[in-house]
Order: C-alpha cells, then sequence, then structure tokens
C-alpha cells in the first residue's frame, strides 16, 4: 500500500509542474482525485485492509492525500497567476508623456471676472445679467442722459435700423431704436425696475464702443459694475466698498482713491485710482481704473424709487483693463486672439 | 485744454508749486493730461560768463580746465569742464557754488580728477530748458558778463495740458480755471475790470458801418451782440499777447484776431470780429441757411450748407457758420480799418449738430456746444473792446446791438448741513461747508437753524450764472466734498445685511457650462460678437438676417451680430494653426443672436470645436473625435441648461449651412426655448477658411428667460432591489430607419405587453449590422431589453410571454423582421 501511495505521489510531483491551462489541469486532477481516479480507487481498497492495520494505513493515506492536495494546490495557483499575468501588457514606461490632450484653461476674462464675482458675493452681491443689444431707454434715458449727448451719437454707438425686431428684448416706447449697450449699467436698470430695494448687484458682461481697434480699444470689450441701493448708502460706504475690493484682489497694503469726476446717472461722481505695490509693468504710483459715484436722483426717479427714501451707488470698470494690468498684457487684442500660448498662461 | 500757469496768476497770486497746482486741479475734478514747462525756471546763482582760456584737463582725455571770467562780481574762476564746445571766447551760463539746478542738483566747489573746479557751465538740459545734453549752450547775442540768467531769458511758463468734463463749460477759460484754484487754495480771485462798459455816447454813430442787425431764429440764437469799433490798424500783436497764445498751442495772427482769442481763452466767451466794410449792405441777420448755400470758411474751403443750419448773414449772403467758423470774405484783413464785433450765444444743439453734419469744429465750437453763459458775455465783449482799442487803436461808435438775452439769472438752491452730511457718510463742520460754497462764489443768501436744535443749520445758496449745472441739494454735496478734498474720505468697513437672491440664471448657465467644458479639457476663448455679413450666412438657419445687421458698422467685416459662437471658434483654431500651436479643444460661453419669424432672439450659448491635431505626432496616437464625441458634449451642454436633449422626438439630420449634411443633427427649436446642434462642420467652410483636418463642433442656445434658476428641489425616486430579467432582439429594418425611431416602437410595445405587471426598464441598441446575410436596403439592429419588478423576482415565464407578445406586435405593426 505504501508503495503504492507513493509511486501515485511521485506521479504527481513529477507531472503537476508541468501542467500549464486550467483544461490539462482538471484532466490531471481527474486522473487522481476523480471518480475513477488512481487516489480514489486505492481509497476503494481501505476496505480489504485488516482491521489492526487500519490506522496506520489510514495514516498513511490522509497523509498522502494531503500531500497529493499540496500538488494539486500549487498547480492551481501557479495556473492563476500565469492567467493574470496574461492579462498585462510589457511593462510601461512612465516618462513617456500622456498622448491625452490637455487640460482644459478658463479664459483670463472669466478667471477675473469670477474673481471679482467671488469678492463681491462675499460682502452680499449677487451676478446679475441683462440683454446687450438694448433699446436707447434702457441705455441712456434711464440712465439721465440727455437726448443730445454726445455717447449716444452714430459716431460711437453701433445702432440697428429703425425696423430691426428683438423678439426677447423689450423696448419703453416702440419709437426707440434698439443699440447694442455702450456699457452695462443698462442691468442696473432693469435690475431695479424688476426688483424692489434694498439691492445689491454686480453685473459683469459684454459690452459695445465703436471704435478703432488697437492696443487698447476693442469693439468690444467687458465691464464688471457694482449697484447698491438701500436706506442711508453713503460716499463713505462706496469709498469702503472699492477700499474692500481692491484690497481683496491686491493685498491688504493696496489703496484706492476718489478723484472728482462726472458722469451723467451718479451724482456725486469719481474716477477711481489704485496704488498697489506688485503689479507688472506698471511704473507710476496711481492707476485709474474705474469710475463710481452716488446714484443721481434723477435714476431712481426713472425707476420708480423715492430718492428721499433711497440712496445708493455704483461702481463701474473694465475687465479687460484689469486684468491687463493683473497680469502684465499690453495689447488687449491678445483676449479675442485665443492663442492657446495666450490661454495656457492663466488656468 | 491747456491752461498756462503765468496767464492764471494774473487773476490769482498762487504761491504753490506747480506739483501742488497740479495736484489741486486733479482733486477739483479735472485730470491733468500733462504739464509742460517751458522757458528758464528762477535759478539763483547762474550768471553770464565768458571762457577765457581752454586748457586740456592733465588727468583726463575728454575734460578740459577752463578760465572763465564771470562778471565784476565774481571775477574769473577756474573750471573743469566735459562738453566739446567750450572754446575761448564763448558766452555761457555758469552755475557757481550755491546753485541749485532742476533736478535738486546743487553746484558746490569740487574737485574734478584732482583739479580744481568752482562752478559749472551750462548746457540747456542743466538749466531746465530741455534740449539735447551734447554741448554747452553758446549764448549768441553776448550778453553782459555777469548777469542772473533770469534777466538774460524769458521767464518761464508751466503749461497744463486738462481734461474739462463736459458738465463744466465755465472751466474751458483760464478765469474759470483760476476761479477754481482761487477756492482751493482760499486765495482772493482777481477779475479783469472793464474799461468800456457800454458808453458810446463820446463819438456819433456809423450806422454806415452797421445799419442793422436782426435775429430771425431767437431760438438758436437767444443772444447777439455787436459793437462797432472804426479807426483800428491791423498788425501783429504785442509779445505778451503772441506769447500767451503760443504758449497754449495757438497760432498769433494779427492784433484782433489775437484778441479775439484770447478773450474766448479767458472767459470761455468765443468772439467774432467782422470787417465792416465788406458786409453787403452792412447789415447783419442770424438766419438758418437755405438749402444749398455757399460759404468758404477760413479754412479754405468751399461749403455747402443744408437748410436749418444757423449762418450769420450779410444783406447778401451767409459770412459765418454761426458758432463754427467765419467765411474768408467777411474776417479781418490787413486792410481793415472799421471792424464789427460779434458776441453772441448759440444753441448747444443748434452748434452741434451743424458742426457735426459739415465735419467742421473749432476752439469756439467746441466751447458753444458745452454751453456758453449768455450773462457774462457782455462782459467779454467789452474786455476785448478794452483789449483791441488797446492793441490795434481806434474807438468805439454806435450803435450797440443786444437782441434777446432778456431773462435775468436767478437760481437757489437750499440745502441743510444734515442732507450734506447724512451722503457724505461723516462730518465737516457747519463753518467749512458754508466757506466752500463763498470760495466758488456760491452765495449763501440765508443761514436758518433747522426744526431740530442738534441739527445743522439750511442754507439758502444763490448759483451764479456760470454754474448752470448746479441745481439740486445733492449738486452741492460734490462742491463741498470736492474742496474738503476727496482723499480725505475715512476709512470704513463694508457694512452688508444678507439679501435672500441668487446669481442670474444666465451667469449659473455660464458657469456650470464652463465648467463642464473646462473639465473635458477644452481651452476657453473670448472672441468678437460682431461678424461678416457672409459669415452670419453660414452659421444662421434664415437666409436674410436683416434684424441682426447694424445700421452703422465700424468696418465692414463686423457688421452684424453673430448667430452663433462657432464662427469664432473657428476663427481662433484658423489663427493658431496658423501660427504653428496644436490646439484641438476650444470653447466658448456668450450671447448669440438667432433669427426666428421675422424678428431676432438674443440667447445665451454655449459651443465648442473638436479638432484634429494638426502637425501634432503622437508616439501614441488616440481615436479622433466624432459625430457622437460632439452629441456627447451638446447633451451634457443641454443638461447643465435643465433640457433632456432628445426628450421630445429626435433629431433633424439638416443643422444648416456650416454643416456637413449626413453628419450633423439639430435639436429643439428656438421658438420652444432652446436649440442645439452637433455634428462635423461643413469640409468646404473649412477649406475656404484654412483650416487643416476635420473639425467637429456642437452648440446649444437657449432663450434666458427659460433658463432654470437654482438647481430645484430634486426628489430621490425608488428603485427595485430585485433581479432584472435580459432578452435580446434584433430587428431588420429599411436603411432609413432611425435607430432611434426603431428604439422608441419597440420600446412601446414591449411596455404596453408587460402592462401594469413589471415594467420595462431599459430598451438600448447594442448592434447595428449592414451586409452579408441581410437583404438589399436592409439593416439589423439589436437591442437589449431589461424587464424588472419593483416587487418581486420575475419568473421566466411571464417575461417570455411579455417578450412574445413584443415581438409579435412590432412585426405586426411596422412590418420588420425579427433577426433569428
Amino acid at each position: 500500500m505504501q508503495d503504492q501511495l507513493n509511486a501515485i505521489l511521485a506521479k504527481a510531483a513529477a507531472e503537476l509542474p508541468a501542467v500549464r491551462a486550467r483544461p490539462e489541469f482538471e484532466a490531471a486532477k481527474a486522473r487522481y482525485v476523480g471518480p475513477n481516479g488512481e487516489f480514489t480507487s486505492l481509497m476503494k481498497q481501505m476496505g480489504a485492509v485488516p482491521k489492526e492495520q487500519r490506522p496506520v494505513v489510514g495514516r498513511l493515506v490522509n497523509e498522502a492525500k494531503s500531500r497529493l492536495q499540496e500538488h494539486l494546490d500549487a498547480a492551481l495557483a501557479r495556473i492563476a497567476d500565469a492567467e493574470l499575468a496574461a492579462q498585462l501588457g510589457p511593462v510601461v514606461d512612465p516618462t513617456l508623456p500622456s498622448p491625452d490632450a490637455g487640460p482644459g484653461t478658463r479664459h483670463p476674462l472669466t478667471l477675473v471676472r469670477e474673481e471679482m464675482c467671488r469678492i463681491l458675493r462675499k460682502a452680499g452681491f449677487t451676478v446679475a445679467d441683462g440683454p446687450e443689444v438694448e433699446s436707447e431707454y434702457y441705455c441712456f434715458d434711464a440712465l439721465n442722459t440727455p437726448a443730445d449727448h454726445p455717447a449716444r451719437d452714430e459716431k460711437d454707438t453701433f445702432y440697428f435700423p429703425a425696423g430691426a425686431r428683438f423678439g426677447n428684448v423689450a423696448k419703453k416706447t416702440a419709437g426707440e431704436r434698439y443699440l447694442l449697450r455702450t456699457h452695462t449699467s443698462s442691468v442696473q436698470i432693469r435690475t431695479m425696475l424688476k426688483g424692489a430695494p434694498p439691492i445689491r448687484i454686480v453685473s459683469p458682461g459684454r459690452v459695445y464702443r465703436r471704435d478703432t481697434s488697437d492696443a487698447t480699444h476693442s469693439a468690444n470689450f467687458h465691464q464688471l459694475e457694482c449697484l447698491c441701493v438701500d436706506r442711508n448708502v453713503t460716499v463713505r460706504d462706496l469709498k469702503a466698498l472699492l477700499d474692500y475690493i481692491f484690497a481683496s484682489l491686491l493685498g491688504k497694503d493696496t489703496k484706492t482713491r476718489f478723484r472728482p469726476h462726472y458722469f451723467g446717472y451718479t451724482e456725486p461722481s469719481f474716477e477711481v485710482d489704485l496704488a498697489a505695490s506688485h503689479l507688472p509693468k506698471v511704473n507710476k504710483p496711481w492707476i485709474e481704473i474705474g469710475g463710481c459715484g452716488m446714484v443721481d436722483p434723477a435714476v431712481f426717479e426713472a425707476v420708480g424709487y423715492d430718492p428721499d427714501v433711497w440712496s445708493g451707488y455704483a461702481f463701474g470698470m473694465g475687465l479687460e483693463r484689469l486684468a491687463m494690468l493683473l497680469y502684465g498684457i499690453d495689447d488687449i487684442r491678445y483676449f479675442y486672439q485665443n492663442d492657446v500660448r495666450f490661454l495656457r498662461q492663466f488656468a | 485744454m491747456k491752461i498756462s500757469l503765468n496767464w492764471i496768476r494774473d487773476y490769482v497770486q498762487l504761491t504753490a508749486s506747480v506739483e501742488e497746482i497740479s495736484r489741486a486741479i486733479t482733486f477739483l475734478g479735472f485730470e491733468v493730461e500733462s504739464v509742460h514747462t517751458t522757458g528758464a525756471p528762477k535759478l539763483e546763482h547762474v550768471v553770464v560768463g565768458e571762457i577765457l582760456t581752454r586748457a586740456k584737463h592733465p588727468n583726463a582725455d575728454k575734460l578740459s580746465v577752463c578760465t572763465v571770467d564771470v562778471g565784476p562780481a565774481g571775477g574769473v574762476k577756474t573750471i573743469v569742464c566735459g562738453a566739446h564746445n567750450c572754446d575761448a571766447g564763448n558766452r555761457v551760463f555758469v552755475a557757481l557754488p550755491g546753485a541749485v539746478l532742476p533736478g535738486d542738483f546743487r553746484i558746490k566747489q569740487s574737485k574734478i580728477r584732482g583739479q580744481a573746479s568752482e562752478g559749472m557751465m551750462c548746457s540747456p538740459d542743466e538749466i531746465g530748458l530741455g534740449g539735447e545734453h551734447s554741448g554747452l549752450l553758446i549764448l549768441a547775442n553776448r550778453p553782459e558778463l555777469g548777469l542772473p540768467i533770469n534777466t538774460v531769458l524769458p521767464p518761464g511758463d508751466t503749461v497744463f495740458d486738462i481734461e474739462i468734463t463736459p458738465n463744466r463749460p465755465d472751466c474751458q477759460s483760464h478765469l474759470g480755471i483760476a476761479r477754481e484754484l482761487a477756492a482751493w487754495f482760499r486765495l482772493p480771485l482777481a477779475y479783469p475790470q472793464e474799461k468800456f462798459r457800454g458808453d458810446v455816447s463820446g463819438a456819433p454813430a456809423r450806422t454806415d458801418l452797421l445799419a442793422g442787425v436782426s435775429v430771425e431764429s431767437p431760438e438758436d440764437c437767444p443772444l447777439y451782440t455787436a459793437h462797432v469799433i472804426s479807426g483800428v490798424k491791423i498788425g501783429p500783436s504785442p509779445a505778451w499777447l503772441q506769447d500767451r497764445l503760443t504758449a497754449v498751442g495757438l497760432r498769433p495772427i494779427n492784433n484782433v484776431v489775437d484778441v479775439g482769442n484770447y478773450i474766448m481763452l479767458e472767459t470761455g466767451q468765443p468772439l467774432h470780429a467782422f470787417d465792416a466794410k465788406r458786409l453787403a449792405g452792412s447789415r447783419v441777420v442770424v438766419r438758418p441757411a437755405a438749402e444749398g448755400e455757399k460759404i468758404t470758411t477760413l479754412d479754405g474751403k468751399e461749403r455747402s450748407l443744408s437748410a436749418g443750419m444757423l449762418v450769420i448773414a450779410d444783406a447778401a449772403k451767409p459770412v459765418v457758420v454761426a458758432g463754427i467758423m467765419g467765411g474768408v470774405d467777411s474776417g479781418v484783413s490787413a486792410d481793415t480799418t472799421d471792424l464789427v464785433l460779434e458776441c453772441a450765444v448759440f444753441r448747444r444743439q443748434s452748434v452741434r449738430a451743424t458742426s457735426r453734419r459739415l465735419g467742421l469744429a473749432s476752439d469756439s465750437s467746441y466751447r458753444y456746444e458745452r454751453g456758453v453763459d449768455p450773462h457774462s458775455a457782455l462782459e467779454a465783449a467789452w474786455r476785448a473792446i478794452d483789449l483791441i482799442l488797446e492793441t490795434a487803436g481806434g474807438h468805439v461808435a454806435g450803435p450797440v446791438y443786444r437782441l434777446g438775452g432778456d431773462v435775468p439769472w436767478q437760481r437757489e438752491i437750499v440745502v441743510t448741513h444734515d442732507f450734506i452730511t447724512d451722503r457724505l457718510g461723516f462730518d465737516i463742520p457747519a463753518a467749512t461747508m458754508r466757506a466752500a460754497f463763498e470760495s466758488l462764489e456760491l452765495t449763501v443768501t440765508r443761514e436758518e437753524p433747522t426744526t431740530h436744535p442738534a441739527r445743522g443749520p439750511a442754507w439758502t445758496v444763490s448759483v451764479p450764472s456760470w454754474r448752470d449745472d448746479l441745481d439740486r441739494p445733492i449738486d452741492l454735496v460734490e462742491e463741498v466734498l470736492r474742496l474738503h478734498g476727496t482723499e480725505k474720505i475715512p476709512p470704513s468697513l463694508v457694512l452688508s445685511p444678507a439679501l435672500v437672491s441668487d446669481d442670474d440664471p444666465v451667469v449659473l448657465f455660464n458657469r456650470r457650462a464652463t465648467d463642464y467644458l473646462v473639465g473635458h479639457d477644452f481651452h476657453e476663448c473670448v472672441t468678437y460678437t460682431l461678424r461678416s455679413a457672409k459669415e452670419v450666412a453660414a452659421w444662421s438657419a434664415v437666409a436674410a438676417a436683416h434684424n441682426v445687421g447694424l445700421a452703422n458698422p465700424f468696418v465692414d467685416d463686423q457688421s452684424h451680430l453673430r448667430p452663433s459662437l462657432l464662427g469664432g471658434l473657428l476663427e481662433s483654431l484658423r489663427l493658431n494653426q496658423s501660427r504653428g500651436v496644436v490646439a484641438t479643444r476650444l470653447c466658448e460661453t456668450g450671447r448669440v443672436f438667432i433669427e426666428e419669424n421675422g424678428h431676432a432672439l438674443e440667447c445665451a450659448a454655449v459651443a465648442f470645436v473638436v479638432a484634429e491635431p494638426v502637425g501634432d505626432r503622437s508616439w501614441k496616437p488616440r481615436e479622433g473625435a466624432d459625430f457622437f464625441t460632439a452629441k456627447h458634449h451638446v447633451k451634457a451642454l443641454a443638461r447643465a441648461a435643465g433640457v433632456v436633449l432628445e426628450e421630445h422626438g429626435g433629431a433633424s439630420a439638416q443643422a444648416g449651412a456650416g454643416w456637413q449634411a449626413g453628419h450633423c443633427a439639430a435639436y429643439g427649436d428656438i421658438v420652444r426655448g432652446w436649440t442645439a446642434q452637433a455634428g462635423l462642420v461643413n469640409l468646404a467652410l473649412l477649406k475656404s477658411l484654412g483650416i487643416e483636418g476635420r473639425v467637429y463642433a456642437g452648440c446649444f442656445a437657449m432663450l434666458p428667460e427659460k433658463l432654470p434658476a437654482a438647481a430645484g428641489a430634486r426628489r430621490f425616486a425608488e428603485f427595485s432591489l430585485f433581479p432584472a430579467a435580459l432578452r435580446d432582439l434584433a430587428l431588420v429594418v429599411d436603411e432609413n430607419v432611425p435607430a432611434g425611431d426603431a428604439r422608441a416602437r419597440l420600446f412601446e410595445v414591449a411596455r404596453a405587453a408587460a402592462g401594469d405587471t413589471f415594467a420595462v426598464e431599459r430598451v438600448e441598441v447594442f448592434d447595428v449590422y449592414h451586409g452579408a446575410g441581410l437583404p438589399a436596403g436592409k439593416k439589423s439592429l439589436a437591442f437589449g431589453l431589461s424587464f424588472r419588478s419593483a416587487s418581486r423576482t420575475l419568473t421566466d415565464d411571464e417575461v417570455n410571454a411579455a417578450f412574445q407578445q413584443a415581438q409579435d406586435e412590432i412585426v405586426r405593426a411596422t412590418g420588420w423582421q425579427i433577426r433569428k
């Protein structure tokens, strides 16, 4: 018996390591421990073993069985490993570049706009939007711009022919012309007409001037304006907002100053200068950055707010100009060419 | 406007430095565009000297050692000099020890390379005269030795170029700016005193020179005055007058014309002088021009006038385009002896309209367009008469004409200390406010306590005629703040009670769309809104884009509003390709203008292009984009707008001229709120644009008013935890049957077959087969169906029964075959 067991084990030890595939393994396994396997048939002979020898023989058989199982397990593990290895290609060279394009980038004007909106949102402003095609009323009349004001000149503002129709841009009166808004202040008017004070909005958007395109001028460009309407809003509040905006954007050592100026829709009106230590390509102490002022009572009257109850301020600036200052860009046309080498620099 | 500091000093004794004055102008509200200093600055210890000898410096090749005679007081000095022209005999300016030259350059006794030097001989640059620094300033007229520089050179001047805001026509003059500076520095202002004040009784009336003046358009000419001056002698102006005009950029012409310009620059009131003998009929008529009337203006051009343009005419013809420019025929010339001096006020709008239509502007029209004070006009005329008599002789003769100007000026504003403080948000003492008013000649005619004793006074402020811009209490707030100084607004914190409100839906959509595309490796672009008519045609659904064309385009290729963002993106793609820059994925969000049913609709939009990486080789090429890439992104972008792309029916294969037919799809309808396209850009269009390789693109546009506000309430939907039963089915259909239609029909019959018992969860195409084994003109679409119950595991029998019923029904209803 022992000799027979040893012969089976020796055979298994010799044969099983050479088994490479799962079907071959299953066949080999059947030859040993299948219903007609050699080991199985040997087991069947146990009945013929004399009773007194059975403990000894039984121990021999059990030992042999576990030895055989070890051979089988080892073979199976080898096969499973080989199967996994077969799923892999050759090892990678991790220094090769990824062939996929990317990453994507946000446009610098978007970055600057979103940063300004983020700063203003912290101060309780929400972002408003309005049409770029406007009527004379919303762009000029409601903003206290007299009918003969030079800004309304066909030389400076783009108009549409009298018969042009814009289905979803409402005019105030049938006779007025459509135009391309020259500032985002029209959004202030629409917001005030639609809602009720208190109001705090920031309106970034595209505006149009009929002008020669060069390094600092563009037929369309982007503005960002803030409007605050509440009770007891003061010049000091306006200055506080400007100080807050530019300290947030450019650092706490940034200073702003107001210079008296004139705009039809604010009174008093100011131009805003800022002084920041670390702006690239800037070689003067104060840089003009925008205009602002206290909302003119005539504008409140145009939208039906009582100027004795409500006061407010407005601030506006050019986004291209801000981006040019922040990044040290010296030609506005870069923003509209979208050279990928330009776009990649800011994201 | 150019303002001369010397001139200003005629009216206000400014002692502040140029820097302080420049700052004052700035904070009074006028931008200083440039400051230009002419002539010599005031310098001490700089005198005329003569070089006696010149010798080479023993220790330096390029230096000379000179002896210089600086006059009896100074004697002879030894001076080391580096200039090439320090030759003996030259007279030059010598800066002696103690002199401080511009740039804080202090002259001392010194040793230069071991040689003592007792001063410095000066180049023009070193004494503030500008110019190049290439040698000494040689005084060719050989002034006396020892004379101080400021007695030799003409006095200097500083000219400020100032931008005057349109609300301040009164500051288009030296007097106006002087008034502002006097207020700022709290100095008295001395107005010029007229000698002639309208009295012509001393001379006989010369009706032969001026027989009559009539104003036929009093609306456009609210004031017209005319004075006769006879016996003048035309000649050059005196030097002081020429210097003044030259300093501010005007060319002196002759004494009478120069006086007119001088008074305009002094007072802001334009004037015009006629040669009285050249006025036909000795008459002046202010009237509208007749259509086609001609006048040759002083610039030498003949101009054809239109009806309604205001002119000054004589009995025969127009002689001046009113307020803008005179004609050559009636102007003052060398042999003029008698003048008619016009001093008038014309309506701003009238001057502006005529100036624009003729394309003719002047210093005069510039001032009339901004507004001239009719109540100061006569003083300006008197002042001009004084200067004409002084520089050209002659005397004033009657009659004096003064037509219009009858409405006296009176304006008062009542404002309280409280009102101003409330608007400012910080306190300025009442006395300071009142002083600010008074310094601007805003006379406080009454000061009364207000009802509340703790509060400040109420003032009644009388506004002078030249300050037509001040009309309301708020206007006075600005005056107080200007003179207080806007730099002194105290700092504060932003106080901001929270409001219930959110960003505009368009803003939210743009942000989501950009986030998506940038997250998928796109470069966000910004392109121009105004495009060429040709480009608009490629991307418009309707042929005639008549609503989106501008009435007054600035350049031809920017004449129309964009109907799509793709034109701009393709242009950017082309630019990158032409520069050899690999750009494969570009996107943009922005407004587009879509024509529909005879009107244009302004829409919020997003678009992208995916191009082949032309010129970029890769060690491991990736599979390129195709139609379904574009569709995938468009679907995601529509979702960012709350729209399910194919919810209400499928796509139309016709997307417009910009697209390649058969390789594109259009979705939605802008009339119902949104529209989208996806696919391959027309290959011929790409070729004509010069773009290499195929470009897949997609765009989505939506009416802003249809965009959803914030994300809105989402609600959880229960799903089944029991296993699904899966069945596959292949249908043989005509080639032209869209897979989407077949799927929809199959879904419908399967749902009917399942009834209320269980759900048909999914029906999806998993294979499309053409070719062998199928009849010609047919294709096979293989679908996987998934059935599931919410409450139990389905049995094979019930699923098989429903599946069979669905197969029978689809064959019966459509005539399609089941592929076994």
